[in-house]
C-alpha cells in the first residue's frame, strides 16, 4: 500500500463511524419518505404505488393550505418578529442603554428554559374560556356568558399564538446577538466615538455589518423552525378548533398516526423539507448580496 | 498485507457497531417456563397514570391478580391518549406488540386486529358468554371473531342533572326538546350555564350527544342502513335533523359558552362545581363523580336521558352506548403464555376484576349483582343502564378518518361555517369512500 492509499484509508476509517450513523438516522429516512410519499401504505402489508395522488391531496385540501398560510405567518413573526426584536434588545443591553441590564437579560431568556408544553397550558390558563382574563372580564362587565372571540375566528384564532412564540423565543435570538455583540472590537466602538459618530452610524456603519453573518444564521434557525412548529401549538390548542391554528405538521401527525396514511403524510413531511430548503436559500442569496454589499 | 487486513477488520467492526448499539436496545425475550416457575408477560395498557382515581384502582387490581397467580409476572407499559395509539402502531408495524395489549371493540384499533396480530377469544370465551351483556358479546372483527374481552359497557349520553338548582329555578325535568331550549334564558339569567359541555378535543359532542340524536331523528333501522349503505346514507333527512338540533343548541347558547375552547374535564368541573344545570357526558365520569361530589350533592344529582325530538323516530330515554376495551393477546404467543395470559385477561374482565372495578365506579361488562355497599352514583348509573333503549355511538361503527373529519365539522356547525346539511353530505361522502370503499 502506498503512503497515499494508506492515507486515503485511514481518512475513510476515521470518517465511516459519523458516515454510518448520519447515513442510518438521516439519509436513509429522508430517502425512505422520499419513496413512501407516492405510495398508499397504512403501515401493514403491501404499498400500493399512486404517483403524485397524495401531492395533488395535499395541495387541494383546505386544511393544508390554511396550515400553510399559518406556518407563514409564523415565519413572518420569527423573522421579522423574533429576529428584530432580539438584536434590538441585545443591542440595548450591549449599549448599556437600561439599568439593571443583567435582571432584563435573566427575564427575557426565561420562557425558553420553560418545556413548552407548560407555556403551553400557562397560557392557556390565562386566555381560555375558563382561563383568568375570561373571568375578569365576566366579573366586571357582569356578562357571564363573554367568551373571547378571537380564538373562534379561522383567521384570527392564530394570533395568540403568534404573540405566545414571540414571548418565547425573542430571548434565545437576543442571547446569541448578545453573544455575538460582546465580540466586537470595544475599541473599534470608542475609536468611531473618538471621530464623532452617531449611535445611529455605529450601529449602521459598524455593528450591523459585523453581524450579518450571525443574522443569516439565526434567520434559518428560525425559518426550520417555524415549518417544523408543533409542540407548543398541539398542547395549547391541537390545531383547533375546527382547523384554526392548524399547522403543517400538526397535517402531518394526524394523517400519519391517527388515520394511518403513511404514504400521505410522508408527502407532506416531503414539502415540509422543500419548504424550509428553498426558503433558506432565499435568504442566503439575499444574505450574501448584503454581506458584498458592506464588504 | 497484515495492515490491509487490520484496516479491513476496524473498518467491519466499525460498520457493525452502530447495529450492536441499536440492537442493544430491543426487548428482552419474554421469559417462557412451565410448570412452577414463572411466566413472564409483557402488557401494554391504555392508563392516565396521574389519573388520582383509576390508576390506585388499577393498581389493586393488578395486586389482587398478582397475590392469587404468583406465577405469572406481568410487566406493564403505559400510554394514554394519542400517544397510546401511536406506540401501539409502532409496536405492531415493528413486530414488537406485547403480549397482551388493550384493544377496543371499533375501528379504533382495528390496524392491529384487521392484521391478525392478535387471537380470536371466542375459543377461550365459550360457555361463559351469557355471563356478559349482549353488547360485549358482538363479533368485533369480519367472522364474528372477539379480539378484546371488554371491560365495561361504555354509556357515552347521560344528561346528568344538578335537581336541586332545578327546583330554585323553579324548573323540572325537560320532557322535549322544546322545553330544554324554553329554560335556557331561565338559566343564563341567573348567571348559570344550561349545559355543560367541553368540546375543545372535538369528541364529546359526537360521543355524547351527535349518536343519541341521529338515534331519536332515525331509529335503529335507518341508523343500521345507514352505516351499511344499504338503502340510508349519512346525508339523508333524518341525519341533518340530527345536525340541526345540535345548531339550534348552539345558537341558542345553551352549551357553555365558548365551549369549543374548554378542555374536556372543565364540563365536569362546572357541573360539580354547580355552576351548570346539566352535563352531558359519559358514563365513565362516574369513576371521577364519586370523588368529586359530596354526600349531600349525591343526593340531587341525577342521571337522565335527553329529551324527546321533534318528529321522533327512534327510542324516548335512548342513550348511546358501545362495549368498551380490554384485553387482547398477541397471536404469536405459545400455549403456556396464552393461557397465562387468559388468566389475566380472565380476571380483569370476568366476575373479580369486574366486581373491583365496580366498586370504583365502572359499569363492567360482565353481569353482576348490584352491590349493596356500592356509592350512590354508581347505584344510580346501574339503574339508569338497565332502564334506557341503547343506539350506537358513532365512533364505534365508523372509521377514524371520516369520525375525525366529522368532529371538526361539527365544531364549524357550531361556528356558523358549515350548514347541517353540509355536514351531513361531508360525512356520507367519507364513509362511502373510505368505510364502504365505493369511490
Amino acid at each position: 500500500m502506498t503512503f497515499k492509499q494508506q492515507k486515503m484509508a485511514s481518512y475513510w476509517l476515521l470518517i465511516a463511524p459519523g458516515l454510518i450513523l448520519f447515513a442510518a438516522v438521516i439519509v436513509f429516512p429522508v430517502f425512505y419518505s422520499f419513496s413512501l410519499s407516492f405510495t398508499k401504505w397504512s403501515g401493514y402489508g403491501k404499498s400500493l404505488f399512486v404517483g403524485l395522488e397524495n401531492y395533488r391531496n395535499i395541495f387541494s385540501d383546505p386544511v393544508f393550505l390554511h396550515g400553510l398560510r399559518n406556518n407563514m405567518l409564523i415565519v413572518a413573526i420569527s423573522v421579522f418578529g423574533q429576529i428584530p426584536l432580539g438584536f434590538l434588545l441585545a443591542y440595548m443591553l450591549h449599549r448599556k442603554m437600561v439599568r439593571g441590564g443583567e435582571f432584563y437579560q435573566t427575564m427575557i431568556f426565561l420562557p425558553i428554559t420553560i418545556s413548552p408544553v407548560v407555556v403551553a397550558l400557562l397560557w392557556n390558563q390565562i386566555f381560555s374560556s375558563s382561563g383568568i382574563v375570561t373571568a375578569l372580564i365576566r366579573n366586571f362587565s357582569g356578562n357571564s356568558q363573554y367568551v373571547m372571540k378571537i380564538f373562534e375566528d379561522k383567521s384570527q384564532a392564530i394570533i395568540p399564538i403568534l404573540f405566545v412564540l414571540l414571548w418565547m423565543h425573542t430571548g434565545t435570538y437576543m442571547i446569541i446577538y448578545l453573544a455575538n455583540l460582546q465580540k466586537i472590537n470595544p475599541s473599534v466602538l470608542e475609536a468611531a466615538q473618538i471621530d464623532g459618530a452617531t449611535e445611529g452610524q455605529m450601529f449602521f456603519r459598524i455593528i450591523l455589518p459585523s453581524m450579518v453573518g450571525t443574522i443569516t444564521t439565526t434567520a434559518i434557525f428560525a425559518i426550520a423552525g417555524s415549518l417544523k412548529a408543533f409542540d407548543l401549538i398541539y398542547a395549547m390548542t391541537g390545531g383547533g378548533p375546527a382547523h384554526f391554528t392548524e399547522v403543517i405538521a400538526i397535517y402531518m401527525y394526524t394523517n400519519t398516526f391517527k388515520y394511518y396514511k403513511y404514504g400521505f403524510g410522508s408527502a407532506v413531511s416531503i414539502i415540509i423539507v422543500l419548504l424550509s430548503v428553498g426558503l433558506i436559500l432565499i435568504l442566503q442569496s439575499a444574505s450574501k448580496k448584503i454581506e458584498k454589499k458592506y464588504e | 498485507m497484515r495492515t490491509k487486513r487490520l484496516l479491513l477488520t476496524m473498518f467491519v467492526s466499525l460498520l457493525l457497531f452502530p447495529s450492536l448499539l441499536f440492537s442493544a436496545g430491543t426487548k428482552e425475550p419474554t421469559h417462557i417456563t412451565t410448570g412452577d416457575e414463572i411466566i413472564e408477560l409483557s402488557v401494554y395498557h391504555f392508563l392516565d397514570q396521574t389519573d388520582k382515581t383509576t390508576a390506585p384502582n388499577f393498581a389493586f387490581l393488578v395486586e389482587e391478580f398478582e397475590k392469587k397467580n404468583p406465577n405469572i409476572k406481568l410487566k406493564f407499559e403505559y400510554g394514554y391518549g394519542e400517544s397510546f395509539h401511536d406506540k401501539l402502531q409502532t409496536l405492531a408495524v415493528s413486530g414488537q406488540l406485547p403480549d397482551i395489549v388493550l384493544l377496543y371493540p371499533g375501528k379504533r384499533t382495528s390496524q392491529v386486529t384487521d392484521a391478525g396480530l392478535v387471537q380470536d377469544l371466542r375459543p377461550w370465551i365459550k360457555g361463559h358468554e351469557k355471563e356478559f351483556a349482549d353488547m360485549a358479546m358482538q363479533g368485533q372483527g369480519e367472522n364474528g371473531e372477539i379480539w378484546e374481552l371488554p371491560e365495561d359497557i361504555s354509556i357515552t349520553a347521560i344528561m346528568y342533572t344538578n335537581n336541586r338548582l332545578l327546583k330554585e329555578l323553579g324548573l323540572t325535568l325537560p320532557k322535549t326538546l322544546d322545553e330544554l331550549l324554553a329554560q335556557g334564558p331561565v338559566i343564563r339569567e341567573n348567571g348559570l350555564i344550561p349545559i355543560s359541555m367541553a368540546n375543545k378535543d372535538a369528541w364529546p359532542m359526537q360521543s355524547c350527544l351527535a349518536g343519541v340524536l341521529v338515534e331519536r331523528t332515525g331509529g335503529m333501522e335507518w341508523f343500521d342502513k345507514a352505516i351499511a349503505g344499504n338503502g340510508a346514507g349519512f346525508d339523508d333527512p333524518e341525519f341533518v335533523a340530527a345536525m340541526e338540533i345540535i345548531k339550534q343548541l348552539s345558537d341558542k347558547h345553551m352549551f357553555s359558552p365558548g365551549t369549543n375552547q374548554l378542555a374536556y374535564g372543565q364540563g365536569l368541573d362546572d357541573f360539580v362545581n354547580e355552576r351548570a344545570v346539566y352535563l352531558i357526558d359519559g358514563g365513565w365520569t362516574v369513576n371521577n363523580m364519586i370523588g368529586e361530589l359530596t354526600d349531600e350533592q349525591k343526593t340531587y344529582m341525577s342521571l337522565e336521558s335527553f329529551p324527546d325530538v321533534p318528529n321522533q323516530k327512534g327510542k324516548s330515554l335512548s342513550t348511546s352506548a358501545t362495549a368498551g376495551q380490554g384485553f387482547g393477546m398477541n397471536a404469536k404467543l405459545n400455549k403456556a403464555q396464552s393461557e397465562a395470559a387468559w388468566k389475566w385477561i380472565w380476571f380483569y374482565s370476568g366476575p373479580e376484576g369486574s366486581a373491583i372495578r365496580q366498586k370504583f365506579g365502572r359499569l363492567p361488562a360482565y353481569n353482576l349483582a348490584e352491590p349493596a355497599d356500592a356509592d350512590p352514583m354508581i347505584k344510580k348509573l346501574i339503574a339508569y343502564a338497565a332502564k334506557v333503549p341503547m343506539g350506537y355511538v358513532l365512533d364505534s361503527v365508523l372509521g377514524a378518518e371520516p369520525i375525525g373529519a366529522f368532529n371538526i365539522n361539527l365544531q364549524r356547525l357550531m361556528f356558523g361555517t358549515m350548514t347541517p346539511k353540509q355536514v351531513a353530505e361531508d360525512l356520507e361522502m367519507m364513509v362511502d369512500k373510505i368505510d364502504r370503499g365505493n369511490r
